[in-house]
Formats: structure tokens, sequence, C-alpha cells
């Protein structure tokens, strides 16, 4: 009666291999651990996806 | 002034306690007691199997709704030959009888062998829907089955006990179904919400050990040492390490046990340091990392049976790192919590490879759990 509805928010993060830059954005289809997925914003760097997670909003 | 005394409120009055000569008052006392101690427990019965009754309805609509999301995935997603309703449906059917018990002696190999042959049968099963089908699409939709027809068989189990229980009346029977209820709707409500988690290959908790291991196994030749198992061997500050998990992005969990024989067999083994998620105590703090000693694996038994007799008869010891978490963020989504965690075990596992071997030693590293996302 007082639970209040849950959603979970999934993200990715990824992580650049030359300067360690972490950007986090929403999780899309295909998205697994390790693969490379941009070049780095700051650096020349590629950016691997580090963690893909869900966090869990009460509203 | 005050209107009401509180103090000389008069409780024999109030209660007719004093009262005993009145016979009717007396009644009025004792009927209630006669017939609570006659219809008590059908009272009971009613309000309790009300409650079940709402848990029974749930449990219906986590069976229908998985079978229906796995037809769905199925039709829209891979493109069946014919008709799949009518062969799923008999999948989720299907049963496990578990050996014989009686003579525990040779158990395990008949479990393994009864698991394993379902497993393998159902894979050709459902590769049979979909021949085309990607071996990565073939574990998910194995998953999927696999929840659908656990779902399928708990909704069974306690439907029956309580149908057995209001048939006869018989309210000790309904006692334990109503005991074991919390813990069953949890499960399977994990279960339900672990189905569009599968779905997107997205990793899940219990992926924590893979997730550990495979950023230590990449840009590393690559071996595969069983059955959907991969191996890579690296090394570390003069240490040969050789690091097993099951081949991702796959929903597996893979044979470790058969790495690690072949991984023995080969090579003299010092040391083996398991990776692995494990059950939070009710009060632990989710994502919360324990180290200690024995196989940490889950399952039936039957790899951790395995993995023991090998170390056991090589005489190798065993490391354990687990990462403490609840049955639901086991096997939903990875919480970030758990996701943060990797890098600290990661170190911790280092940490214990310097701690408890020699340079020129050899350590058997395993990720344990299930890979779905989570490659190598
Ligand atoms: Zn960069």
């Amino acid at each position: 009666m007082f639970s209040k509805k849950k959603i979970t928010l999934e993200y990715t993060v990824e992580k650049c291999s030359k300067c360690g830059m972490q950007r986090k954005r929403k999780f899309s289809q295909g998205d697994v651990l390790f693969a490379e997925c941009s070049k780095c914003d700051s650096c020349d760097g590629m950016s691997f996806i580090e963690k893909v997670f869900g966090e869990t909003l009460e509203q | 002034m005050s209107l009401v005394n509180f103090t000389s409120f008069d409780f024999d009055q109030l209660f007719a306690m004093g009262d005993d000569t009145n016979p009717l008052m007396m009644l009025v006392w004792i009927l209630p007691i006669f017939f609570f101690v006659f219809y008590g427990q059908r009272i009971q019965l009613y309000v309790t199997s009300g409650e079940i009754k709402k848990g029974i309805s749930k449990l219906d609509g986590f069976r229908n709704e998985s079978r229906d999301e796995l037809i769905n995935y199925v039709k829209n997603n891979l493109k069946p030959v014919d008709d799949p309703v009518q062969k799923i449906d008999r999948f989720i059917d299907y049963f496990t009888i578990m050996p014989v018990d009686m003579d525990p002696n040779g158990i395990v190999d008949k479990v393994r062998h009864i698991v394993r042959s379902r497993e393998d049968y159902t894979r050709e099963h459902v590769r049979s829907i979909s021949p085309q089908m990607s071996d990565i699409e073939l574990t998910k939709v194995q998953t999927l089955l696999e929840i659908a027809s656990s779902l399928q068989m708990i909704y069974k189990i306690i439907n029956h006990m309580y149908l057995t229980a209001k048939k006869q009346n018989n309210y000790p029977l309904i006692l334990p179904l109503q005991m074991i209820l919390p813990f069953i709707m949890e499960q399977s409500e994990a279960m339900k919400e672990a189905i569009p988690v599968f779905k997107k290959g997205q990793p899940v908790g219990d992926g924590i050990g893979p997730m550990v291991v495979g950023k230590m196994m990449l840009k590393n030749q690559k071996e595969t040492v069983a059955f959907q198992t991969v191996l890579v061997k690296s090394e570390f500050e003069g240490r040969k390490l050789f690091l097993l998990k099951a081949e991702g992005p796959g929903s597996t969990v893979g044979r470790p046990a058969d790495g690690l024989e072949k991984i023995v067999s080969e090579n003299k083994i010092d040391a083996i340091i398991m990776v692995d998620a494990a059950l939070k105590m009710e009060g632990e703090d989710s994502a919360a990392v324990a180290r200690g000693f024995g196989a940490a694996i889950g399952g039936i038994g039957t790899e951790k049976f395995e993995i023991e007799a090998i170390a056991t008869s090589k005489n190798i010891p065993i490391f354990s790192i687990v990462v403490k978490q609840s049955v639901k963020e086991a096997i939903t989504l990875m919480t970030k919590e758990i996701a943060d965690k990797a890098d600290d075990v990661r170190t911790q596992v280092y940490e214990m490879i310097q701690e408890n071997t020699t340079q020129g030693q050899s350590i058997a590293i395993i990720g344990v759990g299930n890979t779905a996302g989570v490659p190598q």
C-alpha cells in the first residue's frame, strides 16, 4: 500500500585506457564489458566499457 | 477542576469481573472461549489462506509472464522455423529426477550426469527452434527457459500444498507453507526481474567474479579449456597465472572444474584462488568483500565437489574472495555498489597472490559466476 514504485536506470561507464577519463551514459543495447566503444573526448586514446550497472530509484 | 477523573476508574465494574454471580455475564465470557477452542484453527486457516492465495496468484502471474516473455523473445529475435509455442511449453514442463541417495557413494557423478544431459539435450532442442541462432543467443534462450520452468515448478508445488491443505481443512499443513512463502516470493520476484536483464545481455550481480578475472585476461591469448570455459596464461611478479572463467558474453557459468582439472593435469599448481559472489546474511552490507579458505562456488554442488577433490588430491590450498549480495542482486542487473567493487577485488586478488605464494610458483585463478555481458 505504501510501497513506492521503483525504477531501475541502466548505465554504462566508459573509461579511457590512456588518460583514465570516465564517462557515464545510458546503457544501449549491445553494450558488454571491456568492449571498445569510442574515441576519448580529451585525448587520442580509445575508451572501453568499464562497467554496466543499474541504479534503483524510488518514485 | 476536571470533567473526567482519570484516576478513579473502577475496572472491576467496567469489565464486570467482580460480578461473577451474573450467569449471563459468565456466558458472555465463556462462550467465546469455547468458540475459539473449536473454531480457532479454522479461523486462522481462513485468514492465512487469504494471504497465501494472494501469493499464489502472484506466482501464477510470474510464470505466465516468464513464459510469454520467452515466447516473444524467440518469435521476435530468432526467426523460428515454425511456431515455437508448443515446443516451448513442452520444455517448460521438463522435469529432472535426481538419483537415489540411499547409497551416496558415487552420487556426484550421477547428479552431474543427469544435470549435464539435461543441459545438453535442452540446448539441442532449443537450437532446433531456430538452427541459425548464435551460441550467445542460445545461452540467453536457455537461461530464459530455465527461469520460466523454475517459476512454473514453484507455482505448481506451492499451489499443490495450498490446495491439499484446503481440501483437507488441515491447518498444520498450511503452517510450513506460510513460513516458506516469503522466501519463495523473494526468489520468484528476483527471477521475474532477471528476465529483461538476461534478454538484454547485461551483467548480473553474480557476474562479479568473471568481471574481475575477465579484466585480468584482456589482451592475452585465450584458449577454450573446457565446454564454454576459457583459459588465459599470464604472469605476475614472477609467478605464472592460469586465469579461468566461463566464456562471455553468453549467459553461462561454464565448467570451471573441468577447466581446472585440465590445468592441473598439465601443470604444477601451488594455489587456487576463487572469486565469486556470495549470499549476504540479512543485516550485512551489500557488496561487502570478504576473504576466506575453501572453494567459493554455488550451484548444485558437483563443480564444488570436483574442485575440492582436485585440490585435495594434489594438496593445493584454495583461497576465496567473495562479494556479498542478496538473492535478488545476484540474478538481476549488477548494482553500482557491486560494479564499483571490481577494482578493489582485483587488487585483493593480487595481494593474495603476493601474500600466499612465492616467485616461480603457479596459481590458478577462477572467476566463478554467470558471464552474461562479461566477455574476456
Ligand atoms: Zn583519454
